[in-house]
């Protein structure tokens, strides 16, 4: 084994770069970041803990926004808080619960986009008793706070119906869904439940007319699936788009566009991520906003009931019971969206009302 | 008095040699990792506090290295026989769907678990007979099948995006510890342990460092450069197939994306730990299982702080960039 | 030495699993080989037959393939690709192997543009910042490569890894505003109907294809893939050519970014992951050794066109698209697999 001589000063300088780096990383960080325990247990009065585990999706700013407004109200409540991204990884959220059973959290809220890990994560939570609390996606044991997304996608497929049959006389040439399979149930729910919307306005149309595509709720992912969709049929004149959300919807518009018939497409969208500010698409028509990142708001009650030492209710939206509407959609045309301020303004706002407003009450702006 | 000089020169020259065989230890990339480790859990103890180092945490830490610490040693022969094998990711993924498609539709766990781990092979006999015998470059052909793989990923989990199944019986397995330690990380430090013995100790491990080290020199040794890839390659897929196994029994689940980041993450991590992607014949087990720890315990760092875990890619890159510029100035291969 | 256009610097036959060890060279010298049929036009020979074959199955089974709007499926995905993969190949050609931080240079030039462009700011000036953050990047590379002497595969995994999940803390939805020049560019058509970011992606293809063996950076990016001690010995440079080779390809990523943004128009940070996997396969597809020093750029307007058209002729055969990306994979697999094979060949 060859022993070359290390000079000692750069021994000395790796082991400084390292630390350097690490602890740089950390000081900054946790001074702007989302989470920081040490943070909020100098705040907080109480001895209670909420957890979060966030989406993590990238480009989701709602993702990152349900943490901060949660993080907020166990401020002004005066409760620690621990909020930690799932990273949209089944494996990180699954490992994020080791944490928050280490942590002793007193309730745990998840958001986990990779839902097939639930159940794994709910037997080790109910293991180590803790209670939880779950935004839109369904989990047996946990109380389920959120869209009724059937409700919200045929509520717009509706809404949708109702425009074609005044401006096509019920007759689309097609009815492009922009799907999001990797969303799971929450996909069927939203993405099917527009489809049959529309089918309940305007029964006429056959299932023929209706395409899917496998858009993942992004728009470039949508794009090149959506042309060549669009290519292989250029008879279309009436194209009606709907889909998970509005980045899915707006890339079938602007795969309409690309191919030179932006004219004939027309679109309805879900999250309202698209439909507000000033650059919208002229050609997406209307969308429902759902205020995913105020959804902590709804949840409170819950969850000062729990601090109060009340068991969690059963409420988990499994098997079709106790349908909830905690969180009302609001569906908007384009028009109406336009009162609706932008993310941000959201958050702050949300953030400055007592706890226990909702952005429904405050932000939809027809009620 | 020949004697008696020799007899203290040898009395010296063991001397000098025990700190030339220390220091050398030092300098190596076991050395090198090993002081990383330490480093971090130094940096872990002042952070986080004595906490860092409880059974609950280091049941976290192991657990996360379950999957990646198995993807690794297997495919680590590979890349000690000078070949990368970048479709593990993808064949775990996939091998997880159809394993908790089968145990959905009713099949026993261990048949199910047997076909995988033939699936598992057939990859790897794919991708052997792409780079020994029509002589792709590996990254090239791996990456290719990696594709594949999540393609038919992606169809195998359907309209659904995912396939759930809580099988009771894996999920204890994968679950239950040894004191503070999981049962399988128990296991595949074991595993870990035999593949050292095997890298460093046998004369298989010797051919592989050959075969990875120096193509011509070790036909012309007589070892078979084909048959040696085509065995590390076949471990290969079968590590991600058994990887598969282990993902339904953490996560109780498959997605259409399941694997697509732990690639990247375990050729981090051997590369931290002294292996290259770029030659063959160098690297270490061990080295290896430690650069994966040294990710894992950063990673754990940064999600007890609940610092933003972006964080945790932006030091795992500095980590690796820093593991392989030591590297070259331990006297590896410099760019030019 | 004045060197023919078809004539390349050649390896030693390079070990199947590995890139080529400099060090392996027994010539020591340059080899230079005139061949019958250069290697490069045989590989361009097969992909526009493979090409045209799959143009043709679509046609027969679906008589409108042969559509402008086809035409205009396909030419909007080749022109993002196409930029990166003359990038992604440059690097390769340098001998730099692979580049893996296309997501990272794609889209923070992409994402400046769109902060400076709903800042109100002019647009020839974003594009302008656009290029020079491409080329910003490019050069932070470069000099973690140089000084650090270090492999450009590790090196841009390193840096993809941290410079993408700082991407991820700071980039959300991006918008390009609807009215401004970039994006009325980015909707229009020009020459035959097709799009403008096609056309503007032909002319780098084209102009950098026509440079690479007639500029001295172009030769020395050559000489230096095909055998960097050689290289050396006769006093090139090669700190200034990864340099210059590094830079050129972030100029490539800031004009993608450019296209990127004007025809997408609305964008996350994880578009960016979707392009690496397809330059990569784009630069193999056309022939470009892994081992470097041999290539020609405007192949890779082939096998840019042939994996763009897969989707839409899978669309017209109404293949489900959740089985999308298998068929690139395959058509990877099947390249390297035959280019190993005929250099096994030829080394025998």
């Amino acid at each position: 084994m060859r022993y070359k001589p290390w000079p000692k000063y750069r021994t000395l300088g790796a082991v400084g770069a390292l630390a350097v780096i690490v602890l740089a990383a950390g000081c900054s960080s946790s001074s702007s970041s989302s989470g920081g325990s040490t943070a909020s247990a100098a705040a907080a009065s109480k001895n209670f803990k909420v957890c979060m585990g966030t989406g993590g999706q990238q480009g989701l700013d709602w993702e990152i926004g349900q943490g901060e407004v949660l993080q907020s109200i166990a401020k002004q409540e005066g409760w620690q808080s621990v909020i930690l991204s799932n990273d949209n990884s089944a494996s990180t959220a699954v490992s994020n619960v080791g944490v928050f059973v280490q942590d002793h959290c007193n309730v745990v809220v998840e958001f986990n986009g990779q839902p097939s890990a639930n159940p794994v994560m709910a037997l080790k939570l109910a293991a180590a008793k803790i209670p939880a609390i779950t935004y839109d996606i369904g989990q047996k044991g946990w109380y389920f706070v959120g869209i009724d997304n059937l409700k919200a996608g045929t509520e717009a497929g509706e809404a949708f119906g109702q425009w074609m049959k005044q401006h096509w006389n019920c007759d689309p040439d097609a009815v492009v869904a922009s799907q999001g399979y990797g969303a799971g149930i929450v996909n069927t729910e939203r993405t099917g439940g527009m489809v049959t919307g529309v089918l309940e306005a305007c029964p006429n149309i056959p299932k023929s007319k209706i395409f899917n595509i496998n858009g993942n709720g992004q728009v470039s992912t949508t794009l090149p699936l959506a042309r060549a969709l669009l290519a292989a049929h250029n008879s279309w004149k009436k194209i009606a788009v709907v889909g998970i959300n509005d980045s899915g919807v707006v890339g079938v518009l602007q795969a309409a566009q690309q191919l030179g018939r932006f004219a004939d497409a027309y679109g309805w969208g879900q999250d309202g991520s698209l439909i507000t500010g000033s650059n919208v698409n002229p050609h997406l028509l209307g969308s429902v906003l759902y205020f995913l990142e105020g959804y902590a708001e709804v949840a409170l009650p819950v969850i000062k009931s729990i601090e109060a030492g009340h068991p969690l209710p059963v409420r988990d939206n499994t098997n079709g019971n106790n349908p909830t509407e905690q969180v009302t959609p609001c569906p908007v045309t384009a028009a109406q969206a336009q009162q609706v301020p932008d993310f941000n303004t959201d958050v702050q706002k949300v953030e400055a009302a007592p706890p226990g407003t909702t952005e429904y009450s405050l932000l939809c702006p027809n009620k | 008095m020949r004697a008696v000089l020799s007899a203290s020169r040898s009395t010296e020259g063991s001397e000098t040699s025990r700190r030339n065989a220390i220091g050398a230890l030092l300098n190596s990339p076991i050395g090198s990792i090993a002081i990383t480790l330490v480093l971090i859990v130094l940096i872990g103890l002042f952070w986080i506090g004595t906490s860092f180092l409880t059974g609950s945490n280091l049941n976290i830490v192991s657990t996360s290295i379950a999957v990646p610490l198995l993807l690794a040693t297997c495919s680590a022969f590979a890349l000690l026989a000078g070949v990368v094998d970048l479709s593990i990711g993808a064949s775990a993924g996939l091998n997880a769907t159809i394993f908790a498609a089968l145990v959905l539709h009713h099949w026993n766990p261990w048949s199910a678990a047997l076909i995988v781990a033939c699936i598992g092979i057939v990859i790897g006999i794919v991708n052997s007979v792409v780079i020994v015998r029509l002589g792709a470059v590996s990254i090239a052909a791996t990456l290719g099948t990696l594709s594949v793989l999540s393609g038919l990923q992606f169809v195998a989990n359907g309209t659904a995006g995912s396939v759930t199944v809580l099988v009771p019986g894996l999920y204890h397995f994968a679950n239950t510890s040894v004191g503070p330690m999981p049962l399988v990380v128990v296991l595949l430090v074991v595993l870990v342990v035999v593949a050292v013995y095997v890298v460093t100790s046998t004369r298989l491990g010797r051919h592989i460092r050959a075969v990875g080290g120096d193509e011509r020199a070790a036909t012309r040794a007589g070892i078979s450069v084909s048959k040696v890839r085509v065995g590390s390659l076949i471990l290969s897929g079968l590590g991600g197939a058994l990887a598969g196994v282990l993902y339904i029994g953490q996560l109780g689940g498959a997605t259409n994306t399941l694997g697509s980041d732990v690639v990247f993450l375990v050729y981090a991590g051997v590369m931290i730990g002294g292996y290259s992607i770029i030659r063959g014949g160098v690297g270490n087990p061990a080295g290896g299982a430690m650069g994966l720890l040294v990710i894992a315990g950063v990673t754990d760092i940064i999600a007890v702080k609940s610092i933003n875990t972006y964080y945790t890619d932006v030091i795992v890159g500095a980590l690796l960039l820093l593991a392989v510029f030591f590297d070259r100035i331990r006297g590896g291969d410099a760019y030019e | 030495m004045r060197q023919s256009q078809f004539a390349r610097y050649r390896q030693t036959s390079t070990s199947a699993g590995t890139v080529a060890d400099p060090a392996d060279q027994t010539v020591p010298g340059l080899a230079k080989e005139a061949r019958v049929l250069p290697e490069g036009v045989a590989t361009a020979g097969i992909l526009l037959v493979v090409w045209i074959l799959l143009v043709a199955v679509s046609a027969i089974d679906k008589a409108n393939f042969l559509s402008r709007e086809t035409l205009l499926s396909v030419t909007f995905t080749m022109a993002v690709l196409g930029v990166l993969t003359v990038g992604e190949s440059l690097v390769t050609i340098s001998g730099g192997v692979l580049d893996l931080s296309i997501p990272t240079a794609l889209i923070l030039p992409a994402w400046v543009m769109a902060t400076l462009l709903v800042d109100g700011i002019n647009v020839w000036l974003t594009i302008l910042v656009g290029l020079l953050v491409g080329i910003a990047w490019g050069g932070f590379n470069a000099a973690i490569i140089v000084f650090g002497k270090l492999n450009p595969i590790i090196v841009t995994l390193g840096t993809n890894f941290a410079g993408f999940a700082i991407l991820g803390i700071y980039v959300q939805n991006a918008v390009i505003p609807v009215h401004s020049g970039l994006a009325t560019f980015g909707k229009g058509y020009s020459l035959f109907g097709l799009p403008n970011v096609f056309w503007l992606m032909v002319v780098v293809v084209a102009l950098a294809g026509y440079l690479l063996p007639r500029t001295r950076l172009g030769r020395r990016t050559i000489a230096v893939g095909g055998n960097p001690q050689a290289a050396k010995m006769r006093g090139i440079s090669l700190r200034k050519t990864r340099f210059g080779v590094f830079m050129t390809a972030g100029l490539m990523a800031g004009i993608a970014a450019v296209l990127f943004a004007a025809s997408q128009q609305t964008f996350v940070s994880a578009d960016g992951t979707n392009y690496l996997f397809l330059a990569i396969a784009a630069t193999l597809v056309a022939g470009i050794s892994l081992s470097g020093g041999s290539g020609h750029l405007w192949v890779t307007f082939l096998s840019v066109g042939l994996l763009s058209t897969i989707p839409t002729s899978l669309a017209f055969f109404g293949v489900p698209t959740l089985w999308q990306t298998v068929p690139a994979g395959v058509i990877l697999v099947l390249a390297v697999g035959l280019d190993g094979y005929r250099r096994l060949r030829s080394a025998r």
